[in-house]
This record gives structure tokens, C-alpha cells and sequence, in this order.
């Protein structure tokens, strides 16, 4: 058995384990949880430490068939792409496990259930970034709905029930049209090489222009939807408004970037020809997002609502880096989507202590922070500045090499991309100009600092942030390699510089 | 010349024997004390159906056209539907054995002193087991007959109880009769078509078997417009059992009155018997005449799946809105028989038997559902059901996923492939509306599990009683079926694959 | 052998004759079955339309299927239908007030379509048409043809058929057959004392009682002089045959207002 099967498997018997605990015994659920979490994050330590960057092509294969009569495999395997983002999982389990302690308490079940339920997502998530099956991908794609629609119906606030419903009909509504178009190339692989899912047997599929533009847009429509990019985003404020800070930092932090994934993983591969027809549109698809996402949080007076938008933002950013067709852009994407996972779950984290402590979640009823909470408002500023790409900050490097892969081939959108770089200064700093400094707004004065268990949960991520802003090489080395042989799959290769003008 | 037919017992055994249980039980109507009949007629026909299914393993390998001269063919896809409807109706039984769904006495008049008396008296209408036999020998016999004369006898045999049953509700009797009044009415239509269709068949290619039909289609010796009458009629007769538009106006009506254990084994046996008949009927006899019903039956089957669809948005009535589900599903089993090919009946067979269990399981839950004047179908009462009683409530949830065809459940896989088999075959625009539809089709299904688990309960009189051995065993093997069939559907996959044919 | 149809695949001059006269009948009498509103007619109307169909049979050379349609149907079938009718009251009439508005002009266009539809494309493909076959499946003579047809290659049909019968005898069953159980006077009388209220343990007023007249269909008084509807069958109540029993009532006395 493959390492990366076992890794999928953890949560999933540290889910069952969790039933063996009596419902009422809440702290050790937790605790037990925790745990778990961690052993998953081990493992996934030791296939991080195994895994041979100079090695192209999948690792830690395995290979089962599952549906022989449509040539299903249950197959996974991890090249440098899928790696980071199932390390970005695991480590983020453990954090919001802990920094949502007390999330669970009022939900619609009980505090077992928001456990099971977040290590179901955990074993879901990684397995659909290990999927290199297609039809096991779309299976996860589509099962880890669930968890997250019960997550933020019933452990929510306000709106949940229609949150958690728009959230899972938009997510459906995607799936089912990537559906109609996982049935169009098993039909054509079917007709080539004999019925198979698998991405690489795929990929060398001869198809006809016209079906392989509409597969492209039903993948591609799915993923946008998940990812989310504008126009198909109007699911995301509302989930994020009413999910806790455990699941909204786990939704947008690690399960949206399945759709980002997605494009590279199989837009990209399996339909070369049609990405080159669909690049224009899509680079202009995520200039607005990019702006779009930034003007309206600008606007944003619900702090959640905020991080929301700037996710739209930052998620323009990595389509951009995707379709900019250079490695380049790609490794800055792949990295972008690291940073914004740990970004995120700061943003979100720390925003959910606040709420929590001032009981709303209206951005001007935060004023004067600073002085009462230091710790809490400093790690909000670092958060902040992560999410506006501070130089020195991890978000930078992948800004930078975004924009840089982009501008090679795309100088126009690369410029406005930049625009969006400005916005984020504005949008960030007024916020935390409005929340953490000035006088203190009234029913701030008794609000206590970060207690010890908060600290801890949000300190790694901190850590992260700057180590990974200084020294991304190590992450760079996984993902380059996969990036490069993308892009060649693709049959694009970086254009070289202009030298000499 | 009268030389004289043979038949072959063996291979009609699992018919037989369904009908020697049914005359039995009939005997014991007639002789048995009262207080013994339910009891023995339960064990009869269970018996009975496990014996024909024992009897339908022995014989799984043979493939004959001869079992009844030309009438019955004994191949593949027989053998897989009659199996699959003895399954689902051995479970159908356990559920109409349950105590109270049924009319104590059906000749009292509905709220007379009679009625009272009767109800008081602890009688019940034990003749509903012969009639559930004779139904279930009647949808084993239109799922292998092979000519029009033995398809129109089975359609008959396997109606006619259906029709009764169905006006034997225990609550809200005149809902009942007028739903088994109403669904005879338009049944004996749409025979009455049938025939009509047949005789039209019959008068283009001189033969009343399937394989003369083809022939003839295949020397193309006949007059075209009465071959078109001819299918076009058969169609509507057919259609009208599935529950396809626009024939499907009795079947929300029928699904609320009838019974509900009746209405689940309606649901999940008539569909697997009158499709088997509509798949064999276009595989066998009008393949070859493709191209003048498959744009009729692709239009149908698209407005089939809207219609349901859309219709059951605005349901109020859980069965009712079930009955719409139903609907809907029929159209996307039409999609098998467009596809024309083998991996379209595969997939029918799967998706039959998916569809069935579920079915069964979601009727199941609806029989469950109670308050003290009995079942409660209006949906608005149902609210926060999900917080009495989380393991039913769950369980209907799982069947409703399936319909709505979410992965890991065995409706997922159903779906894959039968538009994966519509698709090999060329027909896109199917598998895109059924795809749109399959969209539409969840909002309501999502509706309906937001209302059981997300809302909070009105302080009303709506409790989930506790399900008696027999329910539990249902449910039991609904969900089992469900899950199983969607995370490893290879179990049932291989053998639809290799029993997926016809005989010429 | 009985053989009206002069050559068989083409219609002779006697049986044009004979179809011309008896279809416009059949059709008129079938629409009149669904037009009438007495039960009785539409039943009678219907059995005409069977005997038409009979002779048809009969002139088209199926002559056990007309002896049969006849027999059967018309002799045992309808008469059957009759009787029950005489019982539930040749007068009784169906409702026929719409529910749905406008779904009568509208199934009535439909039906018209439809007709128009089928009636086109029938005379399409009838139009110089020859009927072939019926010598050959009538070569040892019809009864046997038949009987050949029904014990060699559908005897299985045939059999299964009797299933039919049998649900058709069961259903009858159910739906009409109660068990009436012997109740001996005493027995009734035990329970009349035995319900709630001794209200009635006197048994019900008989009609006519304290009345000036004595018909079945007058309402007894009770004591106080007030009708009594429970004296009144229901049946007659059910057709509202009841006669008002006020004229008939004796003058209340003045001293019981006091």
C-alpha cells in the first residue's frame, strides 16, 4: 500500500475512532482529534521527506482497479503540484482543529460530529489531490460536498441553512456538467485507446476541436465555480459569512484550490488545444475577478465578507499565473495557492477570535484593538500584510512570479494585475487602520488578549508566512519540476526574453 | 395437424412457481381460519419467492427461445429482470406484511359502521399476498415474453391486481379508490393501445413475435404507416406503465392513494417488468427500424425528465413528490433504450435495480412516518423529522441522494452509466438535458433533506413509530444496496454485463 | 363451409352493403353510449355495438369469434352489467358536472385530432390494400384454425390467461364480499342496552308512529312532536324520498307550553 492510501486513510479511521469516544466526553473528542490530526500531518512529513525532487512523473503510485466494466481504477499517485497542496491540508487540520476549539458548542449535532465531519473533509481532501484517476477525482470532488454543506448548515452562524444550500447547489450544478464531460472523454478514450480514466492515458487523446472546447468548458466551469472566479463566485460571501472560521479557513483555504488544481491538473492536460483557444477569455475572466474581488472588498464592512472578496482577488491572481502559460506563472500559481491557504487561515482565524470576542463581525467595531490586544491585532496586521504580498512575506514571491510569468506573455494583464496589487494595499490597510488603530469603539475595552491555546494555533502559520517569504526555495523545488513538465505536456514552452531592446 | 406444444418446464419454473403460491394462497383464503391466514399466506409467498429464485439460479446459464414454443424467451436479460424483480419483491412483501396499511375490510363503506366494526374486529384483507404473486408472475412474464399476444396476457396479469391493490389503503379510503378507480380507467386505455398497436403490427408484418416484426423490418416488406401506427401505439400502452409524459398524469395520483407498501412495489417491480418489455421490444423486434422512433422516444424521454422534474418543486406531498421522482427517472431510463446498445441495457439493468431498492427503502420510510390518525405524507409536516428520529430520517436522506445521484451512492453509478451508454451511442443531446435536469432534479431533493435536518420541528403530533423486524429488514437492505452499489458497483456491474443480452 | 366474404381480399359487393349500413350504426350507437345519461341506455347502446361488431366478425369470415362476442360478451357481459344496473336503480344518472373547466371542449378537440389523425393515416395505408392470408389461416376450417393457433403456439398464453380469471374472481371478492355475521336478537338487544346512551334502547320509532299518516316515507313524531329522521330507511333518505311530515302533524297542544 502506497503511503499516500495510508495518508488518506488516517482521518478516516481517526473519524471512526472518534465514535469510540462517549458523545458527552467533549474535551477528550477534542484532544483525540487533535491528535489524529497530527499523526496524518506526520505522515504526510514522511512523504514530503521521501519524495525525490528530481524524479519527474508520479510518486508513491498505486494503482487498484475499482469499476473494471468502465476501466475505473482507484488510482493516486503525488507529483511536487499535488504534494504542497496535500501538505498545506495536513498542517492546516491540526491548526484550525485547535484554534476552533469551541466552534462546535451550539451547533445543530454535536461536538463528535463537527470532529468526524472535519476529518472526513481532511481524508477527502487529500485524496482528490492525490486522484489521478478522473473518475475517482469527480467521486471526491463531488462527495466532499457533503461534509462542508453539513460543516457550515449546522455548525454556522446566521444564514446557514441557505449558505450551505447555495454553496452545494452551485457545487453540484459543476459537477454535474464536468460529469457530462467525464462521460464524453471516457466515450472518446473509449473509441482510441479502450475505455480508461486515467489522466495520463488521456492526455494523448486525438480530439476534434469542437467536443474538446465544450469538455474544456465543463471542466473548466466546474472548477471555476470551486475556485471561485468571477462571474460564477456569488456562492462564496455567504458561505464564508456563515461558516465557522474552521471551515471557512479548510473551504477556501484548501478545498477552493481543488478548482485552481483542477484547471492545471486537467483543463490544462488533457485539453491543450482548446486552454489556447480559451486563454484570452479566461485571462480576462481573472483581471476581473482580480479587480472585482478588490473593489468590493473595499467596500466590505463584515470583516469575513472582506476576506471573502480578497479570496476572489487571490484567486484571480492564480488563474492568471495558470493561463499565463509559463512555468514561470505556474510554479507562482502553485506556490500562490500554498500562501493564500496559510494567508487565509490567519485572515480567518484570527478574524473568527475577534468576532467571537466582540460578538459581531462589523470591521468598524474593532476600533482600537491594538492597544487592548496586542497579540491578536499584530497577527492580524502580519495576515494582513500576507494578503496584500508584503516583500518579505511568502504571498510576495508568489505575486511576484505570477506577474512575472504573465508579463513574458501577457504584458497587458500583467499591468493590470498590478493595479490589483494596489488595491490590496488600499483595502488591507484601511481595515487595519479601521479595526486596529484609533480610539478604541465603544464595548472594546474588556475584550481579553489571545489565551495560550490560541497562540499556539496561530503561531506556526505566522511562522510560516515569513520563513516561507524568505526561503520558498524548498517549496519552489517541489513544484518546479511538475510545472516545467506541465507545461511541456501542454506543449507551451516559456518564451525567452526579449534581450537586447 | 395438432401436434402437441412443448413446453419447458424448467426454464417457466420460476413463473410456475410464483403462480402455484399465489393459487395456494387463494386456497388458504378459502379454508384457513381467520386468524391464521395472515400469518401462512405471509410464509407462502415468501416461500414461493425464494423457491422461484432458487429455481431462477438453477436454470441462470440456459438461454432458450423454446421455454413456451415461441413465447417466452429464456436468455440473459431475462434471467437478470426476473431476478432482480423477485428480489425487490421479496422485500415489497416484507413491507405489505406490515401491519396496517391495508383496508381491514374493502367492502365496507369508507366511514360507515361497518368499517368501524370491521377495524375494531381486527380483520384485514389477507387476499393482498395472491394478488402481490400474481402481480409479481405477470412482471416476470412481460420482462420474457416475446411475442405481442403472451406481452399483452402478462401486461394484463401483472396490471390487474395492481389495480386492485390500489384502492385498499387503510386511511383516506376514497383518496384510494379513486386512485385504483382512475388507474384502471386509464390502464385499460392504455391496453386497449396496446392492442391496438399490436393488431397494427401484426397487419405489417404477418407475425405477432418479435423476431417476425424484425424480419420484416429488416426486408422492409410491409406498409410503413402501419408500422408506425403499430409502434407509436405499442409505445403509449408501455409508456403508460413506466410513468413516461404525457402518459403520466395517473401517477402521482395513484402513488398518494394506493397503499404505500403497494405503491413501493409498484414503483420499484412494474418499472424493472415494463421496461425489461420496452427494452426487449426495441431491442429484438424495431432496432433495425431506428431511425422513425428514436427522435420520438428522445423527445419523450427529455420532456419526461423535465416535467418530473420540474413538477416536483412544487409538491406538498412526499409521496406525491416520490411519484414525480419516479417520473423523472423514467425519463432517464429511456435514455437506455435510446442508447440501442449493449452497454444501454447494461446500464437499464443496473440503474432498474438501483432505482428499485431505493424505492423500496424510501417507502419504507414514508410507511414509518405516522401521527394518530396514521401515515403523514404532507411534507410540512415532516419538518425537522431529522432531529426525532436521525437514523430514518438519515436513511431516507440516503435514498433521496441516490435519486438525485450524488456519488458514492448506487444512483450515481446508475446514472454514469446509462448516460455513458447514451453517449457511445452518439445521442449528446440526451445526456446533456438529462445531465440539466439531473441539476433541477437535486434542488428538490436537497429540499427535502434541508427540511428534515436544518428546520427546526413544530411541536406537532408527527412521530416516527418504531419499525417492526420486517420494515427494519427493508431498510436495512436498501441502504446496504444503496452504499454498496455505489462504492463498489462492480458486484453488481459484472453480472449486468454478462446477462445483458437478448435472444433473436 | 359458411363463407359471406364472396372473395376473400376484396370486399364484395354484399358485405360493402352490409358494412355501409351497420358501421354509421355502430358509430352512432357508441357515440350515443358515451352521450346518454341514463346508465341503462348507454349499457343497451353498448350491447349493440357488440352485436354489430359480431356480425362483422361473422361476415369477415371469423365466425367463432362473432359466435363468441355474441355469447360472451353480449349474452353473458352485458346482461351481467344489466342486472347490476336493474339493482343499483335504472334511474340512477352520473354526475357530470365539470370539475376542471374547459376540459371537456378541450378533450373533445384532442379526441377530434386524434381521429382526424389516425383516420388519415388508416385510409393512407388501407387505400388498395389487399387482405392476404385469411384462406390460409382458415384452411381447416376457422373453429380449428383457432384452436390450433390457441393449444400449439400460445397454449402458454392461454394458460396464463386463467391467472387473469382468477385475480378478476379474487378482486370481485374484496371488493364486494363482507362477512355479515349472524346476530340473534337477544344479542342485539344486549347491545342496545350496552352503548352509551339509553336513548334508543327502545328500538327505533317505526314510521308513521304519532303521525297522521302511516307511508313508509313519512318521518315518525317523537313525544315532543318533532320529526324523527332516524324512522326513515336510509335508503329512501339516500334518494330523497321523504315526504314532509309537518302536514300530518297533530296540532301541538297548547298546556305543554305552560
Amino acid at each position: 500500500m502506497s503511503l499516500v492510501t495510508v495518508l488518506e486513510l488516517t482521518p478516516l479511521i481517526s473519524a471512526v475512532l472518534l465514535y469510540a469516544i462517549p458523545k458527552g466526553n467533549t474535551k477528550l473528542i477534542k484532544q483525540a482529534a487533535i491528535a489524529l490530526s497530527v499523526v496524518a500531518l506526520g505522515i504526510s512529513g514522511l512523504i514530503a521527506y521521501r519524495f525525490d525532487t528530481n524524479a519527474t512523473g508520479m510518486q508513491f503510485v498505486e494503482s487498484h482497479n475499482w469499476i473494471s466494466n468502465f476501466g475505473i481504477k482507484y488510482a493516486v499517485g503525488i507529483d511536487g503540484l499535488a504534494l504542497v497542496l496535500i501538505l498545506l491540508t495536513t498542517i492546516l487540520t491540526p491548526i484550525v482543529l485547535l484554534a476552533g476549539w469551541n466552534e462546535a458548542e451550539g451547533g445543530r449535532w454535536s461536538v463528535r460530529t463537527f470532529y468526524v465531519l472535519m476529518l472526513i473533509l481532511e481524508s477527502s481532501m487529500i485524496a482528490v489531490f492525490a486522484a489521478t484517476d478522473v473518475f475517482l477525482f469527480y467521486v471526491i470532488f463531488e462527495a466532499m460536498l457533503i461534509p462542508v454543506y453539513l460543516l457550515i448548515g449546522g455548525y454556522g452562524r446566521g444564514e446557514r441553512a441557505a449558505a450551505a444550500m447555495k454553496f452545494l447547489l452551485y457545487s453540484l450544478l459543476g459537477g454535474l456538467l464536468m460529469l457530462a464531460a467525464v462521460i464524453g472523454i471516457y466515450i472518446i478514450s473509449t473509441n482510441q485507446i479502450g475505455g480508461t480514466f486515467e489522466t495520463a492515458k488521456l492526455a494523448t487523446l486525438h480530439i476534434d476541436s469542437l467536443t474538446e472546447n465544450c469538455l474544456f468548458l465543463g471542466f473548466f466551469i466546474a472548477f471555476a465555480i470551486k475556485a471561485p472566479l468571477w462571474p460564477f463566485h456569488t456562492w462564496l460571501p455567504g458561505a464564508a459569512k456563515s461558516a465557522t472560521p474552521a471551515t471557512s479557513v479548510l473551504l477556501l483555504g484548501v478545498l477552493d484550490k481543488v478548482g485552481t488544481y483542477g484547471m492545471i491538473r486537467f483543463c490544462i492536460t488533457l485539453f491543450p488545444h482548446a486552454t489556447k483557444t480559451f486563454t484570452p477569455l479566461i485571462i480576462v475572466l481573472s483581471i476581473i475577478s482580480i479587480l472585482y474581488g478588490a473593489f468590493l472588498a473595499i467596500g466590505q464592512r463584515d470583516i469575513n465578507g472582506l476576506i471573502a472578496f480578497t479570496s476572489i482577488s487571490h484567486f484571480g491572481f492564480i488563474v492568471l499565473g495558470i493561463f499565463s502559460m509559463t512555468s514561470q506563472g505556474l510554479s507562482g500559481a502553485t506556490l500562490y495557492m500554498v500562501n493564500h491557504g496559510f494567508s487565509t487561515a490567519a485572515l480567518f482565524l484570527v478574524a473568527g477570535w475577534m468576532v467571537a470576542r466582540r460578538n459581531s463581525s462589523q470591521i468598524e467595531d474593532f476600533g482600537g484593538l491594538q492597544r487592548i490586544t496586542p497579540v491578536m491585532a499584530w497577527s492580524f496586521f502580519i495576515a494582513g500584510m500576507s494578503a496584500l504580498a508584503l516583500p518579505g512575506i511568502s504571498s510576495f514571491v508568489s505575486e511576484f512570479l505570477v506577474l512575472v510569468g504573465t508579463f513574458t506573455r501577457y504584458p497587458v494583464a500583467a499591468i493590470f494585475g498590478t493595479t490589483g496589487i494596489v488595491l490590496a494595499a488600499l483595502y488591507v490597510l484601511i481595515t487595519v487602520q479601521r479595526s486596529l488603530h484609533g480610539p478604541a469603539a465603544p464595548g472594546n475595552e474588556g475584550i481579553s488578549d489571545l489565551n495560550l491555546r490560541e497562540k499556539i494555533a496561530i503561531a506556526p502559520v505566522i511562522a510560516l508566512l515569513v520563513i516561507m517569504g524568505f526561503f520558498p526555495k524548498p517549496v519552489l523545488d517541489w513544484i518546479n519540476p511538475s510545472s516545467t513538465a506541465t507545461m511541456q505536456a501542454a506543449g507551451y514552452s516559456d518564451p525567452l526574453p526579449k534581450a537586447g531592446k | 395437424m395438432f401436434t402437441s406444444p412443448i413446453l419447458d418446464y424448467s426454464l417457466l419454473a420460476p413463473i410456475l412457481i410464483i403462480l402455484a403460491g399465489a393459487l395456494i394462497g387463494v386456497g388458504v383464503e378459502a379454508f384457513a381460519r381467520k386468524e391464521q391466514r395472515a400469518p401462512l399466506q405471509l410464509g407462502i409467498a415468501l416461500v414461493s419467492v425464494v423457491a422461484s429464485f432458487v429455481q431462477l439460479l438453477r436454470v441462470r446459464n440456459v438461454r432458450s427461445l423454446k421455454a413456451a414454443i415461441d413465447s417466452v424467451a429464456f436468455d440473459g436479460a431475462t434471467v437478470f429482470m426476473q431476478g432482480s424483480i423477485l428480489v425487490l419483491a421479496f422485500f415489497a412483501l416484507l413491507l405489505i406484511a406490515d401491519r396496517g396499511n391495508f383496508v381491514a375490510q374493502a367492502s365496507a363503506i369508507p366511514g360507515s359502521q361497518d368499517e368501524h366494526s370491521s377495524i375494531a374486529e381486527g380483520k384485514s384483507q389477507t387476499e393482498v399476498f395472491p394478488l402481490t404473486l400474481f402481480a409479481i408472475s405477470g412482471m416476470m412474464l412481460f420482462a420474457a415474453a416475446t411475442d405481442l399476444i403472451t406481452l399483452f396476457v402478462a401486461l394484463e396479469v401483472l396490471s390487474l391486481p395492481l389495480y386492485l391493490m390500489a384502492g385498499l389503503s387503510r386511511r383516506r379510503r376514497l383518496l384510494s379508490q379513486e386512485a385504483a378507480l382512475k388507474y384502471f380507467l386509464l390502464g385499460a386505455y392504455s391496453s386497449a393501445f396496446f392492442l391496438f398497436g399490436g393488431a397494427f403490427l401484426y397487419g405489417y408484418s404477418g407475425s405477432l413475435s418479435l423476431t417476425g416484426i424484425a424480419t420484416a423490418i429488416d426486408v422492409n416488406s410491409g406498409n410503413d404507416v402501419f408500422l408506425l401506427i403499430g409502434i407509436v401505439f405499442l409505445m403509449v400502452g408501455l409508456l403508460f406503465k413506466i410513468g413516461a409524459v404525457p402518459f403520466h398524469s395517473w401517477t402521482p395520483d395513484v402513488y398518494q392513494g394506493a397503499p404505500t407498501p403497494i405503491t413501493g412495489f409498484m414503483a420499484a417491480c412494474t418499472k424493472i417488468a415494463a421496461l425489461g418489455a420496452m427494452l426487449r421490444i426495441f431491442y429484438v423486434a424495431l432496432s433495425a427500424d431506428v431511425v422513425m422512433w428514436r427522435p420520438i422516444v428522445t423527445v419523450i424521454s427529455i420532456i419526461t425528465m423535465l416535467v418530473g422534474a420540474i413538477a416536483a418543486l412544487s409538491q406538498r406531498d412526499v409521496k406525491r413528490t416520490l411519484a414525480f421522482s419516479s417520473i423523472a427517472h423514467a425519463g432517464f431510463l429511456l435514455t437506455g433504450i435510446i442508447a440501442l446498445n449493449q452497454s444501454g441495457l447494461k446500464a437499464s439493468l443496473f440503474y432498474l435495480v438501483a432505482y428499485g431498492f431505493a424505492t423500496i427503502g424510501a417507502f419504507a420510510v414514508v410507511t414509518l412516518v405516522r401521527d394518530s390518525a396514521g401515515e403523514v405524507s404532507d411534507m410540512n409536516r415532516w419538518v425537522g423529522l431529522g432531529k426525532k428520529s436521525p437514523l430514518i430520517a438519515g436513511a431516507f436522506c440516503l435514498f433521496l441522494l441516490s435519486f438525485g445521484g450524488i456519488p458514492l451512492t448506487s444512483g450515481f453509478i446508475a446514472k454514469f452509466s446509462i448516460f455513458t451508454a447514451a453517449y457511445e451511442s452518439g445521442n449528446t443531446t440526451v445526456v446533456v438535458f438529462g445531465v440539466l435536469t439531473s441539476a433541477i432534479a437535486l434542488f428538490f431533493y436537497l429540499r427535502v433533506i434541508v427540511m428534515l435536518f436544518f428546520t427546526e420541528p413544530k411541536s406537532d403530533a408527527v412521530t416516527v413509530s418504531v419499525p417492526s423486524l420486517k420494515v427494519k429488514l427493508v431498510l436495512a437492505a436498501s441502504v446496504i444496496v444503496t452504499i454498496v452499489l455505489g462504492v463498489y458497483p462492480s458486484l453488481l456491474l459484472n453480472s449486468a454485463q454478462s446477462f445483458a443480452s437478448f435472444l433473436r | 363451409m359458411f363463407n359471406m366474404a364472396l372473395h376473400v381480399g376484396s370486399t364484395q359487393r354484399p358485405e360493402a352493403v352490409l358494412f355501409w349500413v351497420m358501421a354509421p350504426m355502430a358509430v352512432l350507437a357508441a357515440l350515443g353510449m358515451l352521450l346518454v345519461k341514463k346508465a341503462v341506455h348507454s349499457a343497451l347502446l353498448l350491447a349493440w355495438v357488440m352485436i354489430t361488431l359480431a356480425i362483422f366478425y361473422i361476415a369477415e369470415d371469423a365466425l367463432f369469434l362473432g359466435i363468441v362476442q355474441v355469447v360472451v360478451y353480449t349474452g353473458a357481459v352485458m346482461m351481467l352489467f344489466l342486472f347490476i344496473l336493474m339493482l343499483v336503480g335504472v334511474d340512477s344518472s352520473d354526475s357530470l358536472v365539470e370539475n376542471i373547466k374547459g376540459q371537456r371542449p378541450a378533450s373533445i378537440l384532442a379526441a377530434l385530432g386524434l381521429g382526424g389523425l389516425l383516420l388519415s393515416l388508416i385510409a393512407r395505408a388501407v387505400t388498395n390494400v389487399d387482405a392476404v392470408g385469411l384462406t390460409t389461416a382458415n384452411t381447416a376450417g376457422n373453429v380449428q384454425g383457432i384452436a390450433q393457433e390457441l393449444f400449439t403456439r400460445y397454449v402458454w398464453a392461454f394458460e396464463v390467461v386463467s391467472a387473469l380469471l382468477i385475480t378478476a374472481a379474487l378482486g370481485a371478492m374484496v371488493l364486494a364480499h363482507s362477512e355479515r355475521k349472524h346476530t340473534s336478537q337477544r344479542q342485539l338487544s344486549v347491545d342496545r342496552f350496552r352503548q352509551g346512551s339509553l336513548a334508543q334502547t327502545a328500538g327505533l320509532p317505526a314510521s308513521g308512529v304519532y303521525a297522521r299518516h302511516n307511508a313508509v316515507d313519512v318521518p315518525a313524531l317523537l313525544p315532543d312532536g318533532s320529526a324523527a329522521p332516524t324512522s326513515i330507511s336510509p335508503t329512501l333518505q339516500a334518494r330523497g324520498d321523504i315526504i314532509e311530515s309537518a302536514p300530518f302533524e297533530l296540532a301541538p297542544s297548547v298546556e305543554e307550553e305552560n
